[in-house]
C-alpha cells in the first residue's frame, strides 16, 4: 500500500473543470429530458393510437437498452451515415434522450396516480378534458412528480459519468486524465468518488426536506 | 326534462344495462333503488356521459346528449353530480372547490364567483368552512361542500351517485337534510341511494333496478307498501 495524495492538489483546478462539467451536463440534460419526457408522456396517454405507440415504443426502447450502447451508437455509429456530432453534444444528446424516457415514466405515472374521481368530477361541472388536466388533475400530478424528477437529477448526476468514454470532460474524465500524467490510479479515482458521493448526498437531502415540504401541504 | 329511451350498457362482455327507459319530469324527485350491482349508478353515470352508452338515446331538455354533435361540456353544465366518495379537490380550500368550475367555465368574475359560494356555503351550513381544506372536513361536511360545488353552475338537474353510502351513519342525515331542502325548492333529482327512509319521504316516484332493468315502478306508497314483483318484495323483505 502506497497511497500518495501529495501530487493531487495542483490539479485541483481540472478536478474543479471536470465537476462543473457534470453539473453543466446532468442540468441541461434532466432539463431537456424533462420537457422531452412530458412530450413523450402525453404521446403515451393520448387516444390516438399512433402517438400512444410511439410514446411506448420510445419508452421500451430507451429504457431497455443500455446508456452506454445509446452513446455510442450517436458517437461511433451515426457518423458512418456522415452524422457527427462534437463530443458535448452527443454527451447532452444521449443524457437528455435517455432522461426523457425515464421522465415520461415519472410524468404519467404521477398523473395516472391522480384519483379517476378528480377527472369525474371536473367534467361532470361542465370543463373541458384539457381544463381539467390544466386547473385539477396536473397541480396535484406535480406533487407526485417533482420528487421523482429530483429523483432523476441525482441519478443523472452519476450516470453522466458514462460520457468520459467518448472524451467528454467530465469529471470521471479529469480523473483519468490526472491519472495518466501522475501515473497513480487510485488516488484520483478516490477523490471523485468522495466528490460524486457529497454531491448526492447534499442534493438528496435537499429532496427529502422539500418531499416533506411538499407532504406538509396536503394535509394543511 | 330527462328521457332515457332503451338504454344499453356494456363493459366487455358484461351487460350492466339491457333497455332501460325512463322519464325525469321538471321538479320531480326520482329515486333509484336496487341492489348492488344491478346497474343503478351507472344509469346515472350515463346521463352526464360519464359512461357512453352502448345502445339507446338520452335527451335533456328534448336534446339529444349521445350525439357526436352534442356539447357535451355545455350539457353538463345543466346537470349537477353528487358522488359517492365527494371527489372534491385537495389542494383547494371550500371557497375554492366552489368557484373553480364558475370562474373557468362559466368565465364568471372571482368576486361574484366568490358571493355565490358563500350564499351556497351558507345553505349547507359551512359559512364557517370556507377557507377549510377538504381533508379537514368531515364526511358529512364534505358531503354538503360536494352538493354546495354543484349548485354553483346553476345545474337544472341535480345526480346524486349514493351520496351517504360512505358516510358514517350519524352523518347521514346531516346530507339528507340538505337534499330535502333541494326538492322542496323544487329542484330536478335523481338519487340513487339505500335509505328507504329518504325515498318514502321525498320522492316522487321510485324505481326498482335489478339485474339492469326496471323491475317495477311507482310512488314510494305504491312501491313499498304494496311491490307487484315478488323480486321487488325479496329485496323489501331483505332490507326493511
Amino acid at each position: 500500500m502506497n497511497l500518495d495524495f501529495s501530487s493531487m492538489p495542483q490539479y485541483t483546478q481540472l478536478f474543479i473543470n471536470g465537476l462543473i462539467m457534470t453539473i453543466e451536463l446532468t442540468i441541461i440534460s434532466v432539463a431537456i429530458g424533462a420537457v422531452l419526457g412530458l412530450i413523450v408522456a402525453l404521446m403515451k396517454m393520448s387516444s390516438v393510437k399512433i402517438l400512444s405507440f410511439i410514446g411506448s415504443a420510445y419508452v421500451e426502447i430507451i429504457r431497455g437498452t443500455p446508456l452506454l450502447v445509446q452513446i455510442l451508437i450517436i458517437y461511433n455509429g451515426l457518423p458512418q451515415f456522415g452524422i457527427k456530432f462534437p463530443g458535448f453534444v452527443v454527451g447532452i444528446i444521449a443524457l437528455s434522450m435517455n432522461s426523457a424516457g425515464y421522465v415520461a415514466e415519472i410524468i404519467r405515472s404521477g398523473i395516472q396516480a391522480v384519483d379517476p374521481g378528480q377527472m369525474e368530477a371536473s367534467r361532470s361541472l361542465g370543463m373541458s378534458h384539457s381544463m381539467a388536466m390544466r386547473y385539477v388533475i396536473i397541480p396535484q400530478a406535480i406533487k407526485n412528480i417533482l420528487p421523482a424528477l429530483g429523483n432523476e437529477f441525482v441519478v443523472m448526476l452519476k450516470e453522466s459519468s458514462i460520457v468520459s468514454v467518448i472524451g467528454f470532460a467530465d469529471l470521471t474524465r479529469q480523473a483519468e486524465i490526472v491519472s495518466s500524467v501522475t501515473y497513480r490510479a487510485f488516488e484520483p479515482l478516490m477523490i471523485i468518488a468522495v466528490i460524486y458521493f457529497v454531491m448526492t448526498l447534499v442534493f438528496s437531502r435537499l429532496l427529502s426536506i422539500f418531499e416533506r415540504r411538499l407532504r406538509t401541504g396536503d394535509t394543511r | 326534462m330527462i328521457r332515457v329511451d332503451n338504454l344499453h350498457k356494456r363493459f366487455g362482455n358484461l351487460e350492466v344495462l339491457k333497455g332501460v327507459s325512463l322519464e325525469v319530469k321538471k321538479g320531480e324527485v326520482l329515486v333509484i333503488i336496487g341492489p348492488s350491482g344491478s346497474g343503478k349508478s351507472t344509469i346515472l353515470r350515463c346521463i352526464n356521459l360519464l359512461e357512453e352508452p352502448t345502445k339507446g338515446d338520452i335527451y335533456i331538455e328534448g336534446e339529444k346528449i349521445n350525439d357526436k354533435k352534442a356539447d357535451i361540456n355545455m350539457i353538463r353544465q345543466k346537470v349537477g353530480m353528487v358522488f359517492q366518495h365527494f371527489n372534491l379537490f385537495p389542494n383547494m380550500t371550500a371557497i375554492g372547490n366552489i368557484t373553480l368550475a364558475p370562474i373557468k367555465v362559466k368565465k364568471m368574475d372571482k368576486k361574484t364567483a366568490e358571493d355565490i359560494a358563500i350564499r351556497l356555503l351558507k345553505k349547507v351550513g359551512l359559512e364557517d368552512k370556507k377557507d377549510a381544506y377538504p381533508v379537514k372536513l368531515s364526511g358529512g361536511q364534505k358531503q354538503r361542500l360536494a352538493i354546495a360545488r354543484a349548485l354553483a353552475m346553476q345545474p337544472d338537474v341535480m345526480l346524486f351517485d349514493e351520496p351517504t353510502s360512505a358516510l358514517d351513519p350519524e352523518m347521514v342525515k346531516e346530507v339528507l337534510n340538505v337534499m330535502k331542502e333541494l326538492a322542496n325548492e323544487g329542484m330536478t333529482m335523481v338519487v340513487v341511494t339505500h335509505e328507504m327512509g329518504f325515498a318514502k319521504e321525498v320522492a316522487d316516484r321510485v324505481i326498482f333496478v335489478d339485474d339492469g332493468v326496471i323491475v317495477e315502478e311507482g310512488s314510494p306508497e305504491e312501491l313499498f307498501s304494496n311491490p307487484k314483483s315478488p323480486r321487488t318484495k325479496e329485496f323489501f323483505s331483505k332490507i326493511l
